[in-house]
């Protein structure tokens, strides 16, 4: 019932953008307020007919209706409601609707705001985007074809054919398959709101430049959307920034940033956002750059559609860790890129020749050359990205199955790009306030170079940076950091209001300084002998049991319960024990490790966990993940997970055990009987599997313990030592003989050893041979102390790439203050 | 004037395609090098670095050794051949529950040595779904 007036509401939906789109293009042509009102009503029914779509879908969640796919598919009984509610668009489907409600909204903004001649075609690109994004999730089956994939589909929907649902048609199964816990965090709850936030936004610019070719007016439409721009890629960036975040927290690739297919369809868009603005801000200051101005607007929102394709397509099946499920929405994916390219790359050249060029060339020494050069880097730069990202439709000219390119392909261009930005950052921010020669450029900038080189230097020696290529990317970013703070202070005697360039490129200065420390100075934590080891590694001195030499190194190291290992020369690092807890996770341990700073200063504890995954284990397979903790500081982060642990291997076999046996018979009670006798005498030691038993003494048992009536007490003093590990204890059983009703009884309470799971019986005196009896309950023949895989990696000033990352936020937002203000007072004055 | 201006512009405008096409040729070429593509097990064995699609062998024994400090287990690709594969790091993430495994690595005496593995998992995809019956 619910699930068909969402259908309804969706298919409502997106009749109504249909028509919009039409209207607002009849409303452009006639230039009929009347019709765009008409449009306008249209687009808002649109807009309430998804939000009731929406609220049936989050019902049919929260009410865990499972016959429904997505339901089934995206949640479980046990989700928390929060986890529950982002289930929402935690799917294909769902993320769709968000996307287009987003823009429902950001459409409202626009209508509100913007003027004429601009609004009539603004919306009317709006409402064709949704009207492509709304296709794909009406899920209309029209016989010959199927338009979008309903999310309000059912189990037997989505799979007519599977033996459970030809036998019962109307089969609900019981629970569903559960978020994925990796995913239940409240950043990646927060994640996909904004980045669709920056998709929505990033329409705009996208729309007003489809409506500046179409009024043919290429200079006003800059006011409007680039308050727009700047929110889009302050939405990309905070997402992307979410993402890296969450990956570096809780992934165990020990990275924030790994060039992965998906993360990098978030930077190109932003990359190119970014050239945009640029191109904005110098066509609004200078009256020129009109071409590139309205070409990366129209590639910006272009790219998004493109890095959506690939995302979603299951172009990319191979090559991303995360890529999305395949709903076969390939062929209007590709309907949806081709139309969006056709109409704004097709009609930016239509009307290239008509497009206002610049009377005379910019000088090289100007805020527009520089400023120009500025969005060129950053489109060069999205381009490679594309490039590298395309690999399995562009790679299959060079080979017929392309895999992704080497990480080094993006490293390796990146670089050099981003090393010229930074000094053009500076150079362009100088020009921008102020006309300049080269002979007054260079005299305004000895200070700022002086600090620069200061800066570089120390952070050489105290990195022991060896790379030339590093050195100079050390100087090039500090110098962003550097040229751009002195512009700073002077803009603020000026007029505060004006730093938000100038903070984005400080921001970006100290981003590359953060990026390189903690990416190519990362160390990994090693006890001594590993290091060993890896050194002979290094020198080819290892040889595997085949005789090659060994290549790869140990980045990991094993600790034994309660014995410090020293790593790193630098910590003591102490394995405790591990908790065993049912939250936030069933079953998860929570391990913990004492890190002793053997330069004295305070210790430290870190408890990464590890905890079955639910949604993928089953009954004859634990799948086991990690909770890595980072322990964040100014100066560097340690990163660790626990790779493996004498539990996790244990319950490992205890299910193999029982996977055998199952099929075996079930009449061996044989694992009960690991009792075992052990006959010593006075100062004898005697061995039993990894244990050593010393008795040392009688000692006198004291009265208090000792049954009435007794004739003997008498305690031994035994120490037991497990060998391996050294460890030991010293115990003291008591043997009492006593009487009651004329009989004799021996007493012998077993005394325990929790640690080792073991209990020692003093259960008889031979007085002839001098010895006694002791009776090991426990003793395990194979037993192991405690132990855990360590993996552990110092990232030195991991801080700086988020204090960079926030700078760029925050210059991003006081841009956005300004151009909105400067914008709405224009429309005040009309 | 304007003959002056398309004098000065000619010289520029070579340059500048010059310059585009220089530099979209040598990010090709560069491109072109860094991309590899997927071969099976047997042709593994003749080159020096390969990546190699397939699928967790469940029938074969896995695990981490302790003493060598690898994760081993076995796959099949593509094509049905199952070798082993060692792993210098511990057991990653979600191997279970990939759907697919890409092992990136040298093909050795019949063991693939992988410096890098990527699981596939399309993290809610199940082909065959394992339903618990509901209660009527």
């Amino acid at each position: 019932m619910i699930a068909t007036i969402g259908h309804l509401f969706l298919s409502a939906a997106f009749l109504a953008s249909f028509l919009a789109m039409i209207l607002y293009a009849v409303a452009s042509i006639n230039d009929s307020k009347q019709v765009e009102t008409v449009s306008n009503w249209l687009w808002v029914a649109k807009g309430l007919c998804l939000t009731v779509a929406s609220g049936a879908l989050v019902y049919l969640i929260m009410t865990h209706q499972f016959q429904y796919y997505y339901v089934w598919n995206y949640t479980s009984l046990d989700l928390e409601t929060k986890y529950l509610f982002s289930a929402f668009y935690g799917g294909q489907e769902g993320s769709f609707m968000l996307w287009i409600l987003i823009s429902f909204i950001v459409g409202l903004g626009l209508m509100k705001w913007t003027r004429k001649p601009y609004k009539a075609p603004v919306l009317f690109v709006m409402t064709l985007t949704q009207f492509f994004l709304l296709s794909m999730v009406v899920g209309w089956d029209l016989g010959f074809t199927q338009i979008g994939a309903s999310p309000f589909r059912t189990i037997a929907d989505e799979m007519p054919n599977a033996p459970f649902i030809m036998a019962n048609p109307d089969f609900v199964p019981a629970d569903g398959t559960g978020l994925n816990d990796l995913l239940k965090s409240p950043w990646m709850m927060i994640h996909p709101p904004i980045i669709f936030v920056g998709f929505s936004m990033m329409t705009v610019p996208f729309a007003f430049a489809i409506a500046s070719l179409w009024t043919k007016t290429y200079h006003e439409w800059i006011r409007p959307a680039l308050p727009w721009t700047l929110a889009a890629n302050l939405s990309l960036l905070t997402a992307i920034f979410l993402g890296g975040y969450w990956a570096y927290e809780t992934l165990s690739f020990g990275g924030y940033w790994a060039w992965d297919p998906v993360e990098n369809a978030s930077l190109v868009p932003w990359l190119i956002g970014t050239a945009g603005i640029h191109a904005m801000i110098i066509q609004q200051k200078s009256k020129r750059a009109h071409k590139a101005s309205l070409f990366f607007a129209i590639l910006a929102y272009v790219s998004i559609i493109y890095q959506t394709f690939l995302t979603r397509s299951g172009v990319l099946a191979d090559q991303s860790v995360h890529s999305f499920v395949d709903l076969g929405l390939y062929g209007q994916l590709l309907a949806f890129i081709l139309v969006i390219t056709i109409m704004g790359i097709g009609f930016y050249l239509y009307r290239y020749k008509e497009l206002p060029s610049p009377v005379e060339e910019s000088k090289f020494l100007s805020r527009e050359f520089m400023t120009f050069t500025g969005s060129m880097l950053l489109f060069i730069l999205g381009f490679v990205i594309i490039i590298g990202t395309s690999s399995p439709i562009i790679g299959k000219l060079f080979v017929s199955n392309p895999t992704p390119p080497e990480i080094q392909f993006y490293n390796n261009w990146s670089m050099p790009i981003v090393i010229i930005m930074a000094i053009a950052t500076v150079i362009g921010q100088y020009l921008f306030w102020e006309k300049h020669t080269w002979e007054s450029l260079a005299g305004a900038m000895i200070y700022p170079l002086l600090l620069t080189s200061v800066a570089t230097v120390l952070s050489i020696i105290i990195g022991d940076v060896r790379s030339l290529y590093y050195m100079i990317y050390i100087l090039a970013a500090w110098f962003a950091v550097i040229g751009n703070g002195t512009v700073i202070i002077q803009l603020l005697r000026k007029n505060p209001k004006l730093i938000g360039g100038a903070l984005t490129h400080i921001g970006f200065g100290a981003l590359l300084l953060g990026i390189i420390a903690s990416s190519v100075y990362t160390e990994p934590l090693l006890d001594q002998q590993t290091a060993a080891y890896n050194q002979r590694i290094l020198t080819g001195d290892v040889f595997d049991e085949e005789g090659f030499p060994v290549t790869q190194r140990v980045e990991m190291f094993q600790l034994d319960i309660n014995r410090p290992l020293l790593v790193n020369e630098k910590y003591m690092v102490t394995y405790e024990g591990f908790e065993l807890s049912d939250t936030p996770r069933p079953g998860q341990q929570n391990y913990i490790l004492k890190f002793e700073p053997i330069d004295g200063s305070t210790p430290f504890y870190m408890n990464p966990e590890v905890y079955p995954m639910l949604t993928s284990s089953t009954r004859d397979n634990i799948d086991w993940s990690v909770d890595p903790h980072v322990r964040t500081g100014m100066l560097q982060d340690i990163y660790l997970y626990v790779a493996g642990s004498r539990y996790v291997a244990r319950e490992n076999e205890e299910l193999e055990r029982r996977n055998s046996t199952e099929f075996a018979s079930s009449d061996s009670s044989n694992q009960e009987n690991d009792i075992q006798t052990i006959e010593i005498k006075m100062g004898e030691t005697i061995d039993a599997g990894p244990f050593s038993f010393t008795f040392m003494n009688f000692i006198p048992a004291s009265e208090e313990v000792v049954p009435e009536n007794a004739q003997i007490a008498i305690r031994a003093l035994l120490r037991v030592e497990h060998e391996p590990s050294g460890n030991a204890f010293e115990i003291e059983p008591l043997f009492a003989v006593y009487t009651e009703n004329e009989q004799s009884f021996v007493y012998s309470p077993p005394l325990d050893i929790e640690q080792w799971d073991m209990s020692v019986l003093f259960t008889r005196i031979h007085p002839e041979s001098d010895s006694i009896e002791l009776t090991v309950n426990g003793l395990d023949e194979e037993f192991e102390e405690d132990w855990v895989l360590v993996v552990a990696e110092v990232k030195p000033f991991v801080s700086i790439v988020w204090l960079g990352t926030f700078i760029l936020m925050f210059g991003f937002s006081i841009s956005i203050l300004r151009h909105w203000k400067r914008e709405k007072d224009t429309t005040e004055k009309r | 004037m304007n003959q002056k201006k398309t004098k000065q512009m000619k010289p520029k405008i070579i340059i500048g395609v010059v310059s585009i096409i220089a530099f979209t040729s040598l990010l090709m070429y560069n491109f072109g090098n860094s991309i590899s593509t997927y071969v099976n097990f047997e042709d593994a064995e003749n080159r020096s670095i390969s990546h190699v699609i397939g699928t967790w062998d469940k029938n074969e024994v896995h695990g981490f050794s302790r003493e060598t400090m690898q994760f081993s287990f076995y796959m099949k690709d593509q094509d049905g051949n199952s070798r082993r594969v060692v792993y210098s790091k511990p057991k990653p993430n979600n191997f279970e529950q990939a759907t697919q495994l890409v092992v990136i690595g040298e093909m050795r005496n019949n063991v693939f040595h992988a410096n890098e593995m990527l699981m596939k998992c399309p993290s809610k995809y199940n082909e065959n779904p394992e339903f618990e019956l509901a209660d009527s």
